[in-house]
């Protein structure tokens, strides 16, 4: 690693290792060499988009530095060219489907649709803004938002990508979120479109249904409906007809990728030292989702390549890039956020799992029978999304799993739904696993990062 | 001359806790219910006695059950779980078990923390969001069905269906009257107003429906002979305002006095927590099915999305009763951290300045703190009303 006047460099002495590691396969067919990946993160990622390259601890979503990772570098390639990736998708006809709820993504694709959380919208429309440092983009973002806290609240725990999509910088082609318990925001912030400028935006609604769902066979049957319904109306933007095989098949490939992630995941937390960083281990763990690239099978790639250098580093009792010494272990619970796990490492903690989207991931559905009906199950099933006492009897397990030491809730300014159960989630998961635990409030549009941090750091000290 | 039946209401308000308490040590069991969903109906016929929970506007039991629920929920919650903590009110204390509707995702989440701080028996009725879909009414049918079921349980009383009949007919007639009386309390000569009307629509959260009923119909008994027919005219010195947006549950009185005080009329409203539960309600058969399919073909609660403006029965309903009830302006009361509500203020806004009426959200809590800002800002949008039919007269 290379950093220079808090500018980060891949190093030339990694080159040839990672010029022999897998190439990234996508699901067009079409493939990204380890040459290409180099190319672009040494030559044209610096110029394109150099906040990307700011080295500072205060930018949580730097780039990692464990050089040693091909998945790691591979990701950043992803995520850096979701903007390109994203403009070919749709000049070849592929609609953008915005989804919202922490749940999986398989119908989205089984309709032949690209499936975009909010944070890679964000990132799409980041991709749009070349040759800005980290300050002019998070300017940038911060105007943006803006608009969207004027024409729904200032109320709103995450905007959604409300923005970018109503100014239409991100042409996404219909907005289908789930509903579900997570987050109210969901509901409200898609009803909060049909007032917006564009009319060309499809929008639907996924209903999940709420209240021991998954023990009532009704409740399984009209989220079957609302599955169905969701690709019907993908179907109309493609002019193509999904069939019950096309989403068994959707279906049996996002299962190997959430296998594969908790695989991975057993495999990090049954090391001795943690074999990576806390956001290596994030991205990777939520690479099982298959939603992060938006390409299912480029987040496979990696995953499949990941297992193996993992299960190396656990083997050699390698330690992750700026991970200290017996870190004290964090698992973080709640809302749609996460703290930043550099500036915990720089305290001597680490974040060894989170249950937000893990949920999902942890969740295999069944291939065998009607896939509607597996699905829905299957997704109505998530811990997540269960009573509080189901719920936090699931954290403990992936606490204990993960052998932490301590637990922190975070949850979003606004966020309401997380909010109302974090004493209650916590008092159980502490009566539980005997734990400490902190509830904290994630800041309101990045105010008050430091206040949070201080808290973290305190609670990171307390535990070692 | 006031209606004189308000004050054996009064009276009969203050008798009811302890009236709910004897029939408790009788052996009657005594639902506390919260949600907009909830076919009432159900527990009345089975024998049950309903009373509907939630109360607003004090800020101590608001910080009391913030440390059991979060301070970004909005206030009525917590008020309400403040309300369970601290087990004084007589209502509480004599609930035998709850039950929570899932239209507002912050009340399901209530029930959730009542269940687990407060060991409260909860039985939730699921709400489906697409609520106008065929299948969503299957789905709502099946959990009426499931939620009579957990209701059969806790009573050991199998539903009747010639007293569920004979409930909906009494129900029917509490809707109708209802209606008719905010006629009554919009018209030009009126001898009850708003504030009574809302204060007599919350006395049916706890006293018996049928003495209820009986209470409605001699109010309106009183009303015909002192007015006649209603008639709904502005007339010059009239501010005459709508109430929308987030619940004004009993007790929160911040705002509705503030409008009074500086001289606004309060006409009209489609609160969940006035008007709006009773207008519209066609039970297509006295069943179990036909409840679930009429509760759910009402005006829909604004906690459900709702994804097309043009053909939104809340908007439309809005715009109705604003011409019904000769309303000039909205005052769109939003609640800190309401979501289904704050998020449609601005579209609300755009929405009726396109037809003239003018709306003001007022965004609040229930601390006092913000009274004197309320205050300024309604007082002034008063003022404009006035202003606005003042020079429409003059042109």
């Amino acid at each position: 690693m290379t950093v220079s006047g808090n500018v980060f460099r891949y190093p030339e002495a990694i080159k040839d290792r990672f010029l022999e590691t897998e190439d990234i396969q996508f699901r067009d067919g079409s493939k990204a060499s380890p040459a290409d990946v180099w190319h672009y993160l040494t030559e044209i990622g610096p110029k394109k988009y150099p906040n990307v390259y700011d080295y500072s601890n205060y930018f949580g979503r730097k780039i990692s530095g464990d050089v040693t990772l091909p998945f790691s570098l591979k990701h950043n390639y992803l995520i850096m060219t979701m903007n390109e990736r994203m403009t070919k998708a749709k000049q070849n006809g592929v609609p953008v489907v915005f989804v919202q709820g922490g749940q999986s993504v398989d119908p989205y694709y089984a309709a032949g649709a690209i499936a975009l959380r909010p944070a890679s919208v964000g990132i799409w429309a980041s991709g749009q803004h070349e040759g800005l440092n980290l300050n002019q983009e998070e300017v940038r973002r911060a105007n943006q938002k803006e608009k969207a806290y004027r024409a729904i609240s200032f109320e709103v725990c995450q905007s959604a990508g409300y923005e970018n999509i109503q100014e239409g910088t991100v042409p996404v082609d219909m907005i289908a979120p789930f509903s579900c318990l997570r987050c109210s925001d969901v509901s409200y912030g898609l009803e909060a479109h049909r007032h917006g400028k564009r009319k060309d935006v499809k929008l639907f609604l996924a209903d999940y249904p709420l209240d021991h769902q998954k023990d009532k066979e009704w409740a399984i049957t009209y989220f079957a409906e609302n599955i169905r319904r969701l690709i019907e109306s993908i179907d109309e933007l493609t002019g193509n007809k999904t069939t019950a095989e096309d989403l068994r098949r959707e279906i049996k490939l996002h299962n190997e990728g959430r296998k594969l992630a908790m695989e991975i995941a057993d495999l990090w937390w049954s090391a001795e030292v943690p074999p990576t960083n806390g956001k290596d281990r994030r991205d990777l763990f939520q690479m099982g989702g298959m939603e992060l690239h938006g390409d299912p099978e480029a987040s496979l790639s990696l995953l499949r390549e990941a297992k193996g250098y993992i299960a190396e580093r656990v083997k050699n009792g390698q330690k992750g890039f700026g991970v200290s010494d017996d870190p004290a272990r964090i698992f973080v619970c709640g809302s749609c956020v996460f703290p930043n796990e550099y500036r915990i490492e720089e305290v001597g903690g680490i974040v060894v799992g989170n249950d937000n989207h893990w949920s999902d991931i942890t969740t295999i559905v069944e291939e065998d029978g009607d896939p509607f009906y597996n699905l829905a199950k299957a997704i109505l099933s998530y811990p997540y999304e269960q009573s509080i006492k189901e719920r936090a009897q699931w954290t403990v397990e992936q606490i204990k799993r993960s052998r932490a030491d301590g637990v922190l809730f975070l949850y979003n300014w606004g966020c309401n739904t997380q909010s109302a159960v974090a004493r209650a989630l916590v008092d159980e998961i502490k009566r539980e696993s005997g734990l400490p635990t902190l509830i904290i409030e994630h800041e309101q549009r990045g105010t008050q990062t430091e206040q949070m941090q201080n808290r973290v750091n305190a609670f990171v000290e307390m535990l070692k | 001359m006031a209606i004189k039946t308000l004050e054996l209401i009064r009276k009969r308000l203050a008798e009811r806790p302890e009236e709910i308490a004897k029939a408790r040590r009788e052996g009657q069991k005594v639902v506390g219910w919260q949600g907009y969903n909830i076919p009432e109906e159900i527990i009345y016929a089975l024998g049950l006695i309903p009373v509907r929970i939630g109360v607003g506007g004090d800020d101590r039991l608001v910080e009391i059950g913030a440390r059991y629920i979060s301070t970004k929920n909005c206030v009525f919650v917590r008020e309400t779980v403040g309300l369970f903590a601290e087990n004084k009110d007589p209502y509480i204390q004599n609930t035998d078990f709850l039950a929570f509707d899932a239209t507002c995702l912050q009340t399901y989440r209530t029930a959730e923390i009542l269940e687990y701080y407060f060991n409260k028996e909860v039985i939730i009725l699921g709400v489906p969001r697409n609520f106008y879909w065929p299948e969503a009414k299957v789905y709502f049918t099946k959990e009426v069905e499931y939620f009579t079921k957990r209701l059969e349980e806790q009573t050991g009383t199998k539903l009747d269906n010639q007293v569920l009949a004979d409930t909906i007919a009494l129900y029917d007639r509490i809707r109708e009257a209802i209606v008719t009386i905010y006629q009554y309390q919009a018209a030009t000569a009126n001898y009850l107003s708003w504030e009574e009307t809302y204060d007599l629509i919350h006395a049916g959260y706890y006293l018996d429906r049928r003495e209820y009923l009986s209470l409605l119909e001699q109010v309106l008994s009183e009303l015909r002979e002192k007015q006649g027919q209603p008639v709904i005219e502005v007339t010059e010195d009239e501010a005459r305002i709508f109430i929308s947006g987030s619940v004004i549950p009993p007790g929160d009185k911040k705002l509705i006095s503030i409008i009074n005080e500086v001289g606004g009329r309060i006409v009209g409203d489609d609160l969940w927590s006035g008007l709006i539960p009773y207008l519209e309600v066609k039970i297509p058969e006295n069943s179990l099915q036909g409840l679930a399919v009429g509760y759910l073909n009402r005006t829909p609660h604004g906690a459900l999305p709702y994804l097309d403006l043009d053909t939104d029965q809340r908007i439309k309903r809005l715009k109705e009763l604003i011409k019904t009830f000769k309303a000039q302006g909205v005052i769109y009361h939003t609640l800190r951290y309401c979501d289904p509500y704050t998020f449609k203020a601005k579209e609300t806004k755009d929405i009726l300045q396109k037809v003239g009426i003018p709306l003001l959200e007022i965004h609040t809590e229930y601390a006092g703190s913000d009274f004197e800002a309320i205050r300024t800002r309604v007082e002034a949008f008063v003022e404009m009303i006035r202003n606005k039919h003042y020079e429409e007269v003059a042109v």
